[in-house]
């Protein structure tokens, strides 16, 4: 197959040029379309419409202001707010035998004690996440402790509380995107910790254990538990 | 949030519970491994394994179909020659990430290098398979050096880029053995061993096409052409380029649990970037292929049955791809990327079992057909391969950042 | 007529010399060899088909005697070499006409540049100075390259062996050593082999032509195939009639690969600059980026 003697190379050669030069023409559309704007990145619908982040551990929800402990506020008029345990505590906990609420009237301080966890492993402390007084307590809460597990931010409510300094309050909480970051980062520390592998982990991503201060620790779990809502006394602050 | 000291020593759990277990009990883990895959798994290596050992007691002829009129076969032209080409996506995003600085790609960079290592690791295993005398691989390494040979120059770019995949990669075993100094140090290296990483690939990606300058009197026409090294290396990249699109695709699927909802995000525009570069690349191949056709001057045997082969091969798995891909790109249409790229991936694959298989020896007697022995191989190896990759990506971070280290 | 270890010695050094200086050992060989390396005149127009090179060649390296020794049966299909048979004698048709066969022999053409040694990663076949095509079994991988890179399909694999070995025909070089001719040539009994230096030989086989133009094809093979081999055939019937593959370029196999190998100099020497432009220029872009964003966001700032 030999194309290379001299009479042969000149038509040969200029077919190659020929090929060349059609090339470098049909490029420059070619360019041109691959380049050309796309329409916006089509997600799956069905993503889309979840609204939430399906691989996120930690379920959080609009509205809410956070603080470090893992508990939680929802301004519902400019003087009184909705507190309660958020997702990351409830699953840090797992279940909870019964909880202690503070009575009506009960005056509660940002970032000092303000209800008490009894779990499998003992009594553990959550901080308030406001100034103010008790307004209610959640009974259904109280009654039924799976609830503020189960439905941490919505018939899980542990208080309303009547505040004065809320505004000034707001300042020490997290929400939005800054919350968001928040979990997430915690999210990844919790990741690289405990291991990666879906054992512990639904189908879909969302964590299967609950309890998860049990995997960390399963000889004292109450100080894991502490540590991540601050009441280990060790004096912290996120 | 500062750790207590209390909650520190609280933490126990062995090492080898903790890093290699996943911080699961032994039963734990092993009941995780109750999976549809893994029970596939674990058959193909129940009859994959027990074959290569008998490969390597009664020797090539009681396991393969490799004759005297055909030395190679299967076992070169996939596990070797494809698995080389696909784990070429190690150089390429390598240097988009750290030499063309396109940062955007980063969260795929350290997957591809991880592709890229357990590939080429798993080609060397492919190669001490089909060897007829494997335990003499050290004497063109270090004494007798056929100099002359274009597999010398394979031989020792292969070796060294090998090592040099695993200094690429070794970051995140430190992260993960949480040997900071080390971490620190190596990524310090990290466009040294990106330049040198490009050089040898390039070297070794087109030698594994000079490999068959040499066989002019057996090598179909339509494939055999002097700028075999060219088409190698530019479908080297091509195939790089899309196992990281396929291999990413997988990976947040698979590994669901290790990646947030960002990155998502972020994948979709990795992909689509990917895939625009694919295209243009293999726009530009195909023109290559059809260049080294006007310099052989063998068109008319495209009117054969090779020839409509040939046609296949290029049309269905380069010129196809390249339009889907572009097509893809510009609409944005992420799945069909990913598509476009496994018809890319597969298309190189073809080619390289054409060249080395199915276009060798077209005109001898007797045709070449692998063995199920040999195709059971060739699955173990990869699935040994595969299972690698989701140990090490299950543990070490690769898919996700390690939350004490700064991202390199 | 042999060659004397003087010549050998003063050809080797300076052999050895130039092949010290980066050509390949094979190229530097074959141009200060080519009309003073030993050869073979194989004239098929006087082979008996007797075989008795055959018997020669497998007593001398100690392989199994000939299948079918005296039984004419044997050339009824056509044999190829093999692990334990360094050569065989086919039979092909003979001149028009007529109903006599020609015999051919076949084994390794121990070519000037041989595609099998410049394959082998591991030097484990070797274009000896002295000329044969030797095969240095320690130092094989078993890789098989030097099989697909024969044009000749001459080495054969002992694939039924867990340990295996490259076989071929080794032109007797432990005998050229000292002095003597390959077995097969010492034992043909009809003149159809002939052994000496290749100008020589191709002397000879050119004044056979020149004085039988009607009888012998006016082609000499191995005078040029694939760059040279040592044996040389020259026939009275076309080449395909005996099975020999026809459709082979000059262009050894070394040559086929030179430029490829060419390259790898150019890419180590060319890739760092390349590279590390590319990285520097990537850098300064990012870092000019950084400013602009810098001074857009202190803008922000003071807003």
């Amino acid at each position: 197959m030999n194309s290379h003697e001299l009479l042969t190379i000149y038509s040969a050669k200029a077919i190659e040029y020929l090929i060349a030069v059609a090339y470098v023409v049909l490029f420059i559309p070619f360019w041109r379309y691959v380049n050309g704007r796309p329409a916006a990145a089509r997600v799956p619908a069905a993503e889309r419409a979840r609204g939430g982040q399906p691989t996120d551990w930690f379920r959080m929800a609009e509205g809410i202001l956070f603080h470090p402990g893992h508990a939680w506020a929802r301004v519902e008029s400019p003087d009184l707010v909705t507190v309660g345990l958020d997702d990351f505590a409830g699953k840090l906990v797992g279940s909870l035998s019964s909880i202690d609420l503070p009575a009506e009237g009960t005056p509660l301080a940002q970032g000092e004690r303000a209800w008490t966890l009894q779990t499998r492993a003992g009594a553990i402390d959550m901080l308030s996440p406001v100034d103010g007084t008790v307004f209610a307590v959640n009974h259904a809460a109280v009654s039924s402790p799976r609830l503020p597990i189960e439905a941490p931010y919505e018939e899980g409510w542990l208080l309303k509380v009547r505040g004065r300094r809320l505004a000034a309050n707001a300042n020490q909480l997290l929400s939005g995107s800054l919350a968001r970051r928040w979990m997430e980062d915690l999210t990844d520390r919790l990741r690289s910790h405990m291991g990666l592998e879906l054992g512990l982990v639904y189908e879909d991503g969302g964590l299967m254990i609950d309890g998860f201060a049990n995997v960390l620790d399963p000889e004292h779990p109450e100080l894991v538990a502490k540590h991540f809502l601050l009441t280990d006394g060790g004096g912290s602050h996120a | 949030m500062h750790t207590s000291n209390t909650a520190r020593q609280a933490l126990p759990v062995s090492w080898v519970r903790d890093k290699l277990l996943m911080g699961m009990s032994l039963r734990r883990y092993l009941r995780s491994l109750a999976t549809p895959f893994d029970a596939v798994a674990a058959l193909i290596l129940l009859v994959g394994v027990p074959v290569i050992i008998y490969r390597f007691t009664f020797g090539l002829g009681a396991v393969t179909n490799l004759s005297q009129a055909n030395p190679w076969g299967l076992w070169i032209g996939l596990d070797v020659l494809s698995g080389v080409a696909l784990a070429a996506g190690g150089f390429t995003l390598a240097s988009v990430v750290y030499i063309f600085g396109l940062k955007q790609y980063h969260a795929v960079v350290r997957p591809a290098i991880l592709t890229g290592f357990l590939g080429y690791f798993f080609v060397v295993v492919g190669l001490i398979v089909d060897l007829g005398r494997p335990w003499k691989l050290p004497v063109p390494l270090v004494y007798s050096w056929g100099t002359g040979s274009v597999m010398f120059e394979v031989a020792w770019c292969v070796c060294l880029y090998l090592i040099v995949l695993a200094l690429e990669f070794s970051p995140a075993l430190f992260e993960w053995l949480g040997l900071r100094k080390l971490r620190e140090w190596i990524v310090g290296l990290t466009i040294a061993l990106t330049v040198f990483g490009v050089m040898l690939s390039t070297l070794h990606q087109s030698s594994l096409g000079a490999l068959f300058l040499l066989v002019p009197h057996r090598l179909h026409p339509l494939w055999y052409t002097p700028f075999v090294p060219i088409h190698f290396f530019v479908s080297a990249i091509i195939a790089g380029l899309s196992m990281v699109i396929v291999e990413s695709g997988l990976s947040h699927r698979i590994f669901r649990n290790q990646i947030g909802a960002s990155a998502h995000a972020d994948l979709e525009y990795i992909t689509l970037g990917l895939g625009k570069a694919a295209s243009v690349v293999l726009f530009a191949y195909f023109f290559l292929k059809i260049q080294a056709l006007a310099d052989s001057g063998a068109w008319a045997l495209l009117n054969t049955p090779y020839g409509y082969w040939y046609l296949v091969e290029v049309l269905g798995f380069v010129l196809l791809p390249c339009v889907l891909l572009a097509h893809a790109v510009r609409r944005g249409n992420v799945a069909l990327v990913r598509a476009g790229a496994a018809v890319a991936v597969a298309g190189v694959v073809l080619n390289r079992l054409n060249v080395s298989v199915v276009a060798m020896n077209w005109n001898a007697g007797v045709r070449y057909v692998p063995s199920w022995m040999e195709v059971v191989t060739s699955m173990a190896v990869i699935t040994i391969g595969v299972l690698t990759f989701r140990f090490i990506v299950n543990r070490m971070p690769v898919l996700h950042q390690h939350p004490a280290y700064q991202p390199h | 007529m042999s060659l004397s270890r003087r010549r050998f010695l003063k050809c080797a050094s300076a052999t050895g010399a130039a092949a010290l200086v980066a050509r390949p050992v094979s190229a530097a060989a074959a141009a200060l060899r080519t009309g003073r390396t030993p050869a073979v005149l194989v004239d098929t127009t006087r082979c008996l088909g007797c075989r008795a090179c055959e018997a020669a060649c497998s007593e001398k390296n100690q392989l199994p005697p000939p299948v079918k020794a005296g039984d004419e049966s044997v050339f009824e299909t056509r044999r190829t070499t093999d692990v334990n048979t360094f050569t065989v004698v086919n039979r092909g048709g003979g001149p028009d006409g007529s109903h006599e066969a020609r015999y051919v022999k076949s084994q390794c053409m121990h070519c000037l540049d041989p595609g099998c040694a410049s394959a082998c990663p591991a030097k484990a076949l070797e274009k000896t100075f002295e000329g044969p095509v030797v095969y240095n079994r320690e130092r094989c991988l078993g890789c098989r390259y030097c099989m697909l890179a024969c044009p000749f399909d001459v080495p054969r694999f002992e694939y039924e062996k867990a340990s295996p070995y490259v076989r071929k025909c080794s032109f007797c070089a432990d005998r050229q050593k000292q002095g003597l001719a390959p077995a097969c040539v010492e034992v043909c009994p009809s003149g159809t082999l002939q052994f000496g230096t290749r100008d020589a030989l191709l002397e000879e086989a050119r004044t056979r032509i020149y004085q039988n133009p009607k009888k012998y094809v006016h082609h000499i093979y191995g005078e040029e195939e694939v760059g040279g081999t040592s044996w040389l055939y020259i026939t009275d019937v076309p080449f395909e009639r005996l099975g020999f593959r026809t459709d082979l370029s000059p262009t050894s196999a070394p040559e086929l690969s030179r430029t490829a190998l060419a390259a790898v100099p150019f890419v180590l020497t060319l890739w760092p600059p390349l590279l590390m432009g590319l990285y520097t220029f990537s850098r300064r872009r990012e870092e000019a980026e950084k400013a602009g964003a810098g001074e857009s966001e202190s803008n922000h700032a003071h807003e």
